[in-house]
């Protein structure tokens, strides 16, 4: 039979072949939750032995996500904003990590073995219980160094710079930095992976001439090394985001956790969607302007 | 003069290094420290690193708590399984959509993206009651509490992150070079079979990757399983409750109040045991977990 098709008939066909046991599950597993989860976000769900019974309700649960519960907008704000600055700084921080470990020096096998050490750790519980402890017991980022040496690190740091206290805000916003050095740390293994390997692209070709040109470590990074990563700070950006949106310790989730604990499935589904919306949006503008500004740095 | 800067930079990097491996390593330390110590450790305020009195009874009572050779046992089975047969489909389905043009391959990709961006907690309340009554019309069962809940959407590609795990065997099989294929199909080899039999052992370091993430974010998963198990049954879930565990178990009531300082005792010693399987992966594999993701092309 398979040998009266013509050869691009039969490839087609072995492609579906490929994917039927993924379309299969998918469709199962995937497209009709979702698309049930839409129907129950519109919806009054009550669960009656196992099954659920559904009330048309219109928009009430968005109503309700949004107008009445009183802990869910204020999460989510605070979650959006806490993303907004963590992320550039998640970047900003596994790119200089990944230079640091693409230089050639001693002891880099074992530099790269200990930085790599989140990327098993960090998306479990153990991570959500060491991040508590070290907060309860007072040691929070850079505070441990502190405790060690009993002084403010930070701030003699800053005192020896001779920035410290040229304005409220400025201090303000340095010390939340260091306070969370620990969470920055831990959820950038994965980003220093993906910059590692962009560096690792460059051409010996891009480096010999940078030298022969007599650049410095400084012009080095910013016309050759910057542009090279240029495209994987997109893809680092998105993997950053939707880890920290879907992540089921932030509060958000944790919030449609209890929803969902109470059988709240109807309320659950709107506020998951809501929050869904808005995680598709920032990243569609997010890859709006850097697709933006990476074509430009070719065009340099 | 570049010798001298050489050496400046060279001390620079070795403080960095040292400073933000020192912030990777201190929960680890800090495990260790309060795994071995007594409670009583805790609350005495002389006690910072070096406990006073070391002990074994709070492993061991951890231990006891989590049923913790049982519930091992239960994970690895369930882990290594899950991840296996994820990786199968994973990587067929990958290959079929980097290799075979069909109709409608876009739009199925596009459901691939989508599987990476929609969080699991968007379905996870729909393939909750899926799986209360699996099966069609009158005829159904109850699988909740059974493995097949995460066997089933793993075998057809829809477990733990199974939507960035075929991007990333697309983008591997995408890089291969057609001649791999073009002379075993002259042979008159089967699409499949030259998957099986050529394909595949050249991408044994992407196989290999793949399968030490799937099992690294089974081993870390408690939201998924937590959807599913109604009862304790792997090490992320049990530490997850650790608390609720603690107190059945050890004191046989749920109204014991435990000194909050004095909890973390247990729960370290918790996270230890969690932590300790996949430390001693990582420390034998390191390599593959590293140098797989930068050779992969992922991004590309």
């Amino acid at each position: 039979m398979l040998k009266k098709l013509t050869y691009q008939k039969r490839k087609e066909l072995w492609g579906y072949g490929f994917i039927g046991i993924w379309l299969a599950g998918t469709i199962i597993f995937f497209l009709i939750p979702l698309l049930q989860s839409i129907w129950w976000s519109f919806n009054k769900v009550t669960i009656d032995t196992g099954k659920s019974v559904t009330q048309w309700a219109g928009f009430s649960n968005y109503s309700y996500a949004l107008n009445t519960d009183e802990k869910y907008l204020v999460y989510l704000r605070n979650m959006l904003f806490e993303t907004l600055w963590k992320t550039p700084l998640i970047l900003i921080f596994s790119l200089f990590t990944a230079v640091i470990l693409n230089q050639n020096f001693k002891g880099r096998t074992l530099a790269r073995a200990v930085f790599f050490l989140p990327v098993i750790i960090a998306t479990g519980p153990v991570y959500e219980i060491i991040s508590g402890d070290i907060g309860r017991t007072g040691n929070t980022g850079a505070g441990q160094f502190s405790t060690l040496f009993s002084t403010d690190l930070t701030g003699e740091l800053l005192k020896f710079l001779g920035i410290y206290g040229i304005s409220d805000d400025m201090n303000e916003i340095i010390s939340k930095i260091s306070g969370n050095i620990f969470g920055i740390v831990w959820s950038s293994g994965i980003q220093i992976l993906l910059f590692l390997g962009a560096l690792q692209n460059i051409p010996k070709s891009a480096r010999e001439a940078a030298l022969l040109e007599g650049a410095d470590g400084w012009v080095y990074f910013w016309k050759i090394t910057f542009p090279y990563v240029s495209p994987f700070i997109l893809a680092n950006l998105i993997f950053t985001v939707i880890d920290t949106f879907t992540n089921p310790m932030n509060t958000v989730m944790k919030r449609i956790l209890t929803m969902r604990s109470e059988f709240k499935f109807g309320e659950a589904s709107a506020m998951v969607w809501i929050y869904f919306g808005i995680i598709l949006a920032s990243i569609g503008l997010a890859t709006a302007v850097i697709k933006k500004s990476a074509y430009y740095d070719n065009q340099e | 003069m570049t010798e001298k800067k050489q050496l400046i930079w060279s001390f620079f990097r070795f403080i960095i290094l040292v400073g933000i491996g020192f912030v990777i390593i201190y929960p680890l330390i800090y495990m260790i420290s309060c795994a071995f110590r007594d409670k009583a450790d805790m609350t005495d305020p002389t006690v910072m690193w070096i406990p006073r009195r070391l002990t074994l009874s709070i492993i061991q009572e951890t231990i006891e708590a989590m049923d913790f050779w049982n519930t091992l046992k239960n994970t690895v089975f369930l882990n290594i399984g899950c991840s296996f047969v994820q990786v199968c489909s994973c990587s067929v389905t990958g290959y079929g959509f980097a290799r075979f043009s069909f109709r409608g391959k876009n739009l199925l990709f596009a459901v691939v993206i989508m599987m990476i961006l929609v969080p699991p907690q968007i379905i996870s309340m729909p393939l909750y009651s899926l799986f209360r009554r699996f099966g069609f019309g009158d005829f159904s069962v109850n699988l909740i509490n059974s493995m097949l809940t995460m066997y089933l959407p793993a075998i057809t590609g829809n477990g733990i992150k199974s939507g960035l795990m075929i991007l990333i065997f697309r983008q591997f099989f995408k890089g291969l070079p057609h001649e791999l294929e073009d002379a075993a199909y002259i042979d008159g080899c089967s699409p499949f079979r030259t998957f099986v039999q050529i394909i595949a052992p050249n991408a044994s370091a992407a196989f290999l990757t793949v399968f030490l993430f799937s099992v690294v974010l089974y081993w870390n998963d408690y939201y998924v399983s937590s959807t599913f198990f109604t009862n304790n049954q792997t090490v992320a879930l049990m530490l997850k409750n650790l608390d609720t565990e603690l107190k059945m178990r050890l004191f046989n009531s749920s109204a014991v109040e435990l000194n909050p300082r004095e909890q973390i005792v247990w729960k370290e010693a918790g996270c230890l045991l969690s932590i300790t399987p996949m430390l001693i992966m990582y420390i034998f594999l390191q390599k593959h977990f590293t140098e797989g993701i930068e050779h992969s092309g992922i991004t590309g």
